[in-house]
């Protein structure tokens, strides 16, 4: 099954997103910061990155660029609970680096999944 | 002794008498004066040393010649003449005037004829004495354009000069001070003390006191009332002159006014304070998000984990519905601190505003009158027509709620103001050289001063407890801000109150720019026709083609006919003539499921959380909705 990766401070909500993507049987890895998910980042085991955005350490913008320098055909999704840095806000910073969707705090779980699913049979057909 | 004495004093006399027609001529030769004895034809019989010098010329070169030689004909005619024939009438004449001497150009003169009579007394002759006053004439002029220069400055500036008796009473003041104190004429200053213009009389006694010492002070800002009973507040300097015998004469004192200084600088603390309470607020609505995001996520779990039918889901759904609310909130605390999601577009501030009013006044007792004067309609500002609409609605609804008695009238205005004007009103940079300001005024009961200076605070509310969440100005002052716009707020108590909305002009309707592409046919269903227009506005300039309906016949006839049927379709909770079965059914009969978002109240029972969850809804929403949300929404729809 394809991996994802779960950049999120939040250990609570880390875990609920774990729970729920190990139940649709992906393989899940998970990071409690940006610096963490660059450090630890296996290109061959991970399809797609959740990152959150604003964290302690390296923040979500950070990970999506790094990441997509090294692994260029990685999916990515961005969620955020708000927050702005200067004129322009996370999110749309995040849609500019080429997260391929974003999702505000709180958000629907099967949507997300549902999102992920559509995103990784897109570059997998079988 | 005494005879000896006399005898010296009368051979002093005799000596000095002897001596008289020397000093005489001694006197007259070295008089400072111009002095000459003039005959009845005006001949010059003896002139003096210093007429001579004058004239550059030897005595004899000048007696014998008639004035009229000397001076010119015109001259003597005009303004001599007629002089010396008075005095030869037996008066004393005393004139001032100016000549032109060969030695130093024109100078200026007093002139003194004297009547010279003979031992007959019959007046054969007079004496002409002239002073050269020109440097007395110098003087006196250097001083008076001194005294105007002064008093040029003393108009001009604006800086309110007084001076008053060491018991207060006006002796003078200047323009300046009389335009601060809002007096009418300097006349009614004098029968006033200035003691009374003191918001705080004791400040005035100790400032006399201060100044006891004679040295000049500056006493910083001090309250003052005006003549009209307004109040200000003054930076006062002073000083106390004395008298000769060292006593206190009088008082000056100048007076700036810093009463617009001093409110800018309550607005700039102001406006840092909402800053710190917006990001300490953001702070915690951020972490709140993550907390819910885990609350909502865990309910997701236990909705798939519980059997069919299980009495549980419904508990579970009220969790949900929960977290809704929640986020509603966190919402509007994040708007305020602006760290919301905005999708701005351009829209008709106009446009917006009409539909709120419209919104308004539909629900509004018929006791209360709303009044709009929109100076003008072509005005675009960038920003989301939804975050607008909940700016102009909170104002409106606050409005209401400050009339008495549900009794009063609203104005609202629309205009536009110069972009260097609004600099100056608001003291911070502009952003366009246009602005529109919207003017909410109400006939309520007003606010005071410490009740305006927190209205703009997250979660102040002068509601009981549980009745308002108290983040309407807030969220007012976040969205406005965020469109770099000011909110600006007048108010005294029983006055009513007045709310300025500054936001800045994107362009004009003339410059709208055309979109691009097939427009996606958007349909709205709904049962309040203001509100999704403002909706409907966003998304229209958003780039949707936008159709509207809130009757169910209407909505078939839509559907049926391939030309109007929509790519998507948005469900306002609160469509009375439509219910959600009934736009089932009609997808069903048609053959047709476009993809449909539901948007309900956050109050409301969530109606629609099942039909998502069954995939017949592709998205449910919760007011208050952004319009970046539904353009989300919208988005993820269409590429399912």
């Amino acid at each position: 099954m394809p991996g994802i990766l779960i950049v999120e401070d939040n250990r609570e909500l880390r875990e609920m997103l774990k729970e729920s993507l190990i139940r649709k049987r992906f393989t899940v890895q998970e990071a409690e910061n940006g610096k963490d998910a660059i450090i630890h980042f296996k290109p061959g085991v991970t399809d797609l990155v959740v990152t959150d955005l604003i964290m302690p350490e390296e923040d979500g913008l950070k990970v999506i660029m790094t990441l997509r320098e090294i692994k260029p055909s990685i999916k990515v999704i961005a969620i955020s609970g708000g927050g702005k840095a200067g004129p322009a806000s996370y999110l749309n910073m995040a849609k500019a680096l080429g997260a391929d969707a974003i999702y505000y705090k709180p958000f629907s779980v099967n949507e997300m999944i549902g999102k992920i699913e559509e995103l990784l049979k897109i570059e997998q057909p079988l | 002794m005494k005879q000896e004495k006399d005898k010296t004093d009368l051979h002093s006399s005799l000596e000095f008498l002897s001596r008289e027609k020397y000093y005489a001529d001694h006197i007259f030769n070295n008089s400072r004066s111009m002095i000459s004895v003039i005959d009845r034809d005006y001949v010059y019989v003896k002139v003096n040393t210093t007429f001579c010098k004058a004239h550059r010329g030897m005595a004899d070169s000048i007696i014998g010649k008639s004035l009229s030689d000397v001076w010119g004909k015109e001259t003597f005619s005009n303004s001599i003449k007629h002089n010396i024939d008075r005095c030869f009438g037996g008066a004393t004449v005393k004139y001032e005037a100016s000549f032109m001497t060969p030695q130093a150009g024109k100078r200026f003169f007093e002139v003194i004829f004297r009547p010279f009579p003979s031992d007959a007394g019959k007046i054969t002759h007079l004496l002409a004495e002239t002073f050269d006053i020109t440097d007395l004439k110098l003087t006196e002029k250097i001083a008076i354009e001194k005294e105007e220069e002064f008093k040029k400055f003393e108009t001009n500036l604006p800086i309110g000069f007084l001076r008053c008796r060491p018991d207060g009473r006006i002796i003078h003041g200047n323009k300046a001070f009389l335009v601060i104190m809002d007096c009418r004429s300097e006349s009614s200053l004098y029968s006033t003390n200035l003691r009374d213009y003191y918001a705080e009389k004791e400040i005035f006694d100790m400032h006399v006191e201060e100044l006891a010492d004679s040295k000049p002070k500056s006493f910083g800002r001090v309250p003052l009332k005006t003549c009209k009973g307004k109040e200000i507040v003054c930076r006062i300097s002073g000083f106390m002159a004395l008298d000769e015998s060292g006593n206190p004469s009088y008082f000056d004192f100048a007076f700036e006014d810093s009463s617009r200084e001093l409110m800018l600088e309550n607005r700039l603390l102001e406006a840092q304070k909402l800053e710190t309470i917006g990001s300490l607020a953001g702070g915690i609505a951020h972490d709140f998000n993550n907390i819910l995001a885990t609350i909502s996520g865990y309910s997701e779990l236990l909705i798939e984990d519980l059997p069919g039918h299980s009495p549980l889901s419904e508990k579970v759904s009220k969790i949900q519905i929960a977290v809704n609310k929640a986020r509603s909130l966190t919402n509007q605390i994040l708007t305020f601190s602006r760290q919301v999601e905005q999708e701005k577009v351009p829209v008709s501030v106009y446009e917006v505003l009409r539909e709120t009013i419209g919104f308004v006044k539909s629900a509004a007792p018929p006791s209360i009158t709303i009044r709009s004067n929109y100076r003008d309609k072509q005005k675009f500002v960038f920003a989301d027509p939804t975050q607008l609409f909940r700016v102009f609605l909170n104002l409106l609804t606050n409005a209401i709620q400050a009339l008495e008695d549900k009794k009063g009238t609203i104005t609202v205005t629309l205009a536009i103001e110069e972009g260097k004007k609004v600099r100056g009103d608001l003291n911070k940079v502009i952003v366009a050289d246009e602005y529109i300001l919207v003017t909410f005024r109400d006939t309520g009961r007003g606010m005071d001063q410490s009740l305006l200076r927190r209205i703009f605070e997250p979660f102040f509310t002068t509601r009981e407890v549980g009745t308002g969440s108290g983040l309407g100005l807030s969220v007012v002052h976040g969205i406005v801000s965020e469109m770099d716009g000011s909110v600006l707020v007048s108010s005294e108590k029983g006055e009513g109150s007045v709310f300025y909305i500054y936001l800045p002009v994107y362009f004009d309707k003339a410059r709208k720019p055309a979109l691009h592409g097939r427009k996606k046919k958007l349909l709205f269903v709904t049962g309040n026709r203001h509100e999704s227009r403002i909706l409907s506005l966003g998304l229209e300039s958003a780039g949707f083609e936008m159709t509207q309906s809130s009757e169910i016949k209407h909505f078939n006839k839509i559907l049926a006919e391939p030309k109007t049927r929509p790519d998507i379709v948005i469900y306002m909770s609160e469509a009375e003539q439509i219910r959600i079965d009934d736009l089932i059914s009609s997808f069903q009969k048609c053959g047709i499921t476009p993809p449909c978002i539901i948007i309900c109240d956050s109050n409301q029972d969530n109606s629609g959380e099942k039909l998502v969850n069954s995939g017949i809804i592709s998205q449910q929403l919760v007011k208050p909705v952004s319009l970046k949300e539904i353009e989300t929404a919208i988005q993820l729809s269409i590429k399912r």
